[in-house]
C-alpha cells in the first residue's frame, strides 16, 4: 500500500473528516448532557422539599417532631445519596448531628449552594431553608444534600463512550473509505490495463469512451489524440527506417558486388585502380546520407541553432545565388529577389536551407523562367518563399512534401548527390531557428519556404 | 614533420598511419589514451590527431592533461556528430575537429591548414606548365594567350593552383572558393569544374586539370600523359 495511492490517500481524507464530525458533534452532545445532568441534583433536592416544607412548618410540639425525625430517618436510609440535616438552637429539635463544619455551612446565605467537604471527591448540592419558630419549636434551619458523585460518574462515563464511540467510527470511516474508494477507482484500474494494451506496435487501438463515468472523459479523449499523433510519428519513423535501409542498400549492393568481381581472379592494376574509384563514389555517397541523417537526428534530439547572428536575408540569398550562379546559368533560369530584413540566424545553416530550397526550385522549372525569392515581414516572423512555376502539386503530397525520402513521383530516378532528404534537412533547420516551413501550390506557382522568428 | 596518431580503431589508425606517412609525415601511433598522452608529452609533435572514444582515457581527458602542459595542435576525432562533443573539443583546447566518417583529404587538408599556419608568403604569381596565373591583377595566361575567365572561375583556378599537385575535395573546394562548408545536394564545384575545364584545357594539347574519381581534382602537368 503506497502512500500516495489514492485509496490510501482518500481513506486518510475520510478518517479526517470523520474525526472533525465526531469531535463537533462529540463535543455539543456533551455539554447539552453536562447542563441536563448539573440540574438534576437540584430538581432532586426540590422534590424532597416539597414533600417535607408543609410538615415541618405545621408541626411545632415534640411528638409531631419525633414523626418528622422517624421520616427524614427513613428517606435518608431509602436513598443514600440523600442527608437531612435540622440546625437549631434546641438540640431536641435537630437532625443528622450536625457537625460545626455544617452548623457553620447552615449559617451562610438560603438557597442552593455547594458543600466540599474534606473527605468527598464529589461536592453534595444542599438546599438550605429557614422556618420560623412553631409552638415549642424554635426557628431552625433545614438542608437537605445530595451526594452529586453519581451524576459525575455518569457524565464521565458519557465522556468516555463518547470518545470511543468516535474512535471507532474514524477507524470505520477510514476502512469503509478505502474500500469506497477502490471501488471508485475501479474504472481507473481497467483502464490503465487497456492502455497497456497499446503498446507498440499495436498503436492502432484506442480507449473507449462508452463505460467510462463522464470525469475520465477529458482524460481519454487527450490520451487518445496523443495516441494518434504518437501512432503517426511511430509509422513514419517505420517507414523512415525501411526508406534509410533501401537507400543505404543500393551503394551498398554496388559495392560488395563489384569487389567481389574484382576480386574473382588476378586483374590489372588498372582494373583494380577503377574498381576502388567506383567504391569511393559509393562511399561518398553513403557518407552524404550519413551526414545528412546525423543532421536529421541532432535537430530531432531538440539541437537548437547556437552561433546565432542577426544578419540581412537579402544578403544570404545572395550568397546563395553567387553559389548556384553556374547551376542557374546551365539551367537557363533567373532569379529574382524582393524584400529584405534581418533576423537571428546561424548563417552556415540557413545558407544549407536556401541551398536546397533554390535548388528544388531550380530542378523543376523549365529553361527561360523565372524563379522568385520574396522575404517578407509579417506579425511575429519572417517569411521567406521561394515560388517557382510549375504543375501543380497534388493537394495529398502537400504535407509530405518537407518528409524524409518523401516523392511525389515514387520512380522518380534517384540520380546522384539528390537522395531525398533535401527538405527535410530545410524543415530540421527551420525548427533549430524555432521557425516553421510552408509550401502551396497554386495557379502553376509552387511555393517552398520558411518562416523564421523576428 | 612528426605527427601522433592516438586512435583505437584498428583499420582507422592503420589506414591513416600508412597515408600520412605517404604524404611525407612521420607517424607515431598511440592505441589508447595513456600511452598516447605520455607519447604526446614526451615528444614535440606538429600535430596530434585524437580520437574522443578511447579506451584507458578518453579523448577529453588525453586533450586536458596534455593542456596542462603543452600547446601541440590537436585535430579531434569523434564518431557522433554532436555539437556538444564539438564544442566541448574546442572548449577544452582543440584546435580543429572532423566528425567520422570524414574523408581522408579533408583530414589531410585540416592537417596542413594546421601546420601552415605559422609559415610562407602567398606566392604572386604561379607557373604551371605553360599556365602562367597572375594573382594580383587576376589573369591568367595559357601559351601566352589570356584566358577569359569569370570571377569565380579565377577564384577557382587560383585555389587549384595554389595547391597544385595536391588532389582537392568538393567539398573543401565548395569551402575555399564559396565559404561554404557542408555537403549540400547541388552539383555546383561539378559544374564549375566543367566550364573552367572547357576554358583553360579545352583548346589545347596538354592537359592540367584532371579529375580523380570519387575523390575530387587536382591542378598539375603530367608530362607523361
Amino acid at each position: 500500500m503506497r502512500i500516495n495511492s489514492i485509496a490510501v490517500r482518500l481513506s486518510a481524507m475520510f478518517a479526517l473528516v470523520a474525526l472533525v464530525v465526531f469531535l463537533l458533534i462529540g463535543w455539543a452532545l456533551y455539554l447539552q448532557v453536562e447542563k441536563s445532568l448539573g440540574l438534576l441534583p437540584e430538581a432532586e433536592v426540590e422534590a424532597r422539599y416539597s414533600v417535607l416544607e408543609s410538615a415541618i412548618t405545621r408541626y411545632g410540639n415534640p411528638e409531631h417532631w419525633a414523626k418528622i425525625n422517624a421520616k427524614l430517618k427513613q428517606l435518608g436510609e431509602e436513598d443514600k445519596r440523600i442527608r437531612f440535616w435540622v440546625v437549631s438552637d434546641n438540640p431536641t429539635y435537630e437532625f443528622g448531628n450536625p457537625s460545626p463544619e455544617i452548623r457553620a455551612f447552615a449559617k451562610g446565605p438560603l438557597g442552593m449552594r455547594d458543600l466540599k467537604q474534606a473527605d468527598d471527591q464529589y461536592p453534595f448540592k444542599v438546599l438550605i431553608s429557614q422556618f420560623p419558630a412553631k409552638e415549642q419549636r424554635p426557628p431552625l434551619r433545614f438542608l437537605i444534600a445530595i451526594d452529586t458523585e453519581t451524576f459525575w460518574q455518569t457524565q464521565h462515563s458519557l465522556m468516555i463512550a463518547l470518545i470511543s464511540l468516535a474512535a471507532i467510527g474514524i477507524l470505520l470511516a477510514s476502512a469503509l473509505g478505502y474500500w469506497a474508494a477502490r471501488i471508485g477507482l475501479r474504472p481507473l484500474a481497467s483502464l490503465s490495463l487497456e492502455a497497456q494494451k497499446l503498446a507498440p506496435p499495436k498503436l492502432t487501438g484506442r480507449l473507449q469512451l462508452s463505460p467510462l463515468p463522464p470525469e475520465l472523459n477529458q482524460f481519454v479523449t487527450s490520451f487518445n489524440s496523443t495516441l494518434e499523433r504518437v501512432e503517426q510519428a511511430y509509422s513514419r519513423l517505420e517507414s523512415f527506417n525501411a526508406d534509410v535501409a533501401h537507400e543505404l542498400r543500393s551503394p551498398l549492393t554496388n559495392l560488395i558486388g563489384q569487389t567481389q568481381v574484382a576480386l574473382t581472379r588476378g586483374r590489372s592494376a588498372e582494373h583494380y585502380f577503377e574498381v576502388l574509384q567506383s567504391n569511393l563514389e559509393e562511399l561518398e555517397r553513403l557518407r552524404s546520407i550519413i551526414n545528412d541523417m546525423l543532421f536529421l537526428a541532432s535537430a530531432d534530439q531538440g539541437s537548437k541553432a547556437t552561433e546565432l547572428t542577426c544578419a540581412s536575408l537579402a544578403e544570404e540569398v545572395a550568397t546563395t545565388l553567387d553559389y548556384l550562379d553556374f547551376i542557374l546559368e546551365d539551367a537557363d533560369v533567373q532569379v529574382h529577389v524582393s524584400g529584405d530584413a534581418s533576423v537571428p540566424i546561424e548563417k552556415a545553416h540557413l545558407r544549407r536551407a536556401l541551398i536546397n530550397l533554390l535548388h528544388n526550385a531550380v530542378q523543376h522549372t523549365q529553361p527561360g523562367q523565372v524563379i522568385r525569392v520574396d522575404i517578407q515581414t509579417e506579425a511575429d516572423h519572417v517569411r521567406i518563399g521561394v515560388a517557382n512555376p510549375g504543375a501543380e502539386i497534388a493537394s495529398e503530397h502537400l504535407p509530405m512534401l518537407f518528409e524524409r525520402f518523401y516523392r511525389v513521383d515514387a520512380s522518380r530516378s534517384n540520380s546522384g548527390a539528390n537522395h531525398g532528404l533535401g527538405l527535410a534537412i530545410v524543415k530540421a533547420i527551420a525548427l533549430m531557428h524555432g521557425g516553421t516551413v510552408f509550401v502551396h501550390s497554386e495557379q502553376g506557382i509552387n511555393t517552398f519556404g520558411i518562416n523564421l522568428p523576428a | 614533420m612528426r605527427v601522433l596518431i592516438i586512435e583505437d580503431e584498428e583499420k582507422t589508425a592503420d589506414y591513416l598511419h600508412r597515408g600520412l606517412t605517404e604524404q611525407g609525415y612521420a607517424v607515431d601511433l598511440a592505441r589508447d589514451g595513456i600511452e598516447g598522452l605520455h607519447l604526446g608529452l614526451e615528444n614535440d609533435y606538429a600535430v596530434i590527431i585524437l580520437d574522443v572514444m578511447l579506451p584507458g582515457l578518453d579523448g577529453f581527458g588525453v586533450l586536458r592533461a596534455l593542456r596542462a602542459r603543452k600547446q601541440t595542435p590537436v585535430i579531434m576525432l569523434t564518431a557522433r556528430e554532436q555539437v556538444d562533443d564539438r564544442i566541448r573539443g574546442l572548449r577544452e583546447g582543440a584546435d580543429d575537429y572532423l566528425g567520422k566518417p570524414f574523408s581522408f583529404l579533408e583530414l589531410v587538408a585540416r592537417l596542413q591548414a594546421l601546420t601552415r599556419r605559422s609559415g610562407g608568403h602567398e606566392p604572386v604569381q604561379i607557373g604551371i606548365a605553360d599556365l602562367w596565373i597572375d594573382l594580383i591583377s587576376r589573369k591568367a595566361t595559357r601559351a601566352g594567350l589570356r584566358l577569359d575567365l569569370t570571377a569565380k572561375e579565377f577564384s577557382l583556378l587560383s585555389v587549384l593552383a595554389r595547391r597544385q599537385g595536391e588532389i582537392l575535395s568538393k567539398t573543401s573546394i565548395a569551402e575555399m572558393v564559396w565559404d561554404i562548408n557542408f555537403d549540400s545536394d547541388a552539383n555546383v564545384v561539378e559544374v564549375a569544374i566543367k566550364r573552367l575545364r572547357a576554358k583553360l584545357d579545352g583548346p589545347f594539347e596538354q592537359k592540367l586539370l584532371h579529375t580523380i574519381r570519387g575523390m575530387g581534382y587536382v591542378l598539375e602537368s603530367r608530362s607523361a600523359d
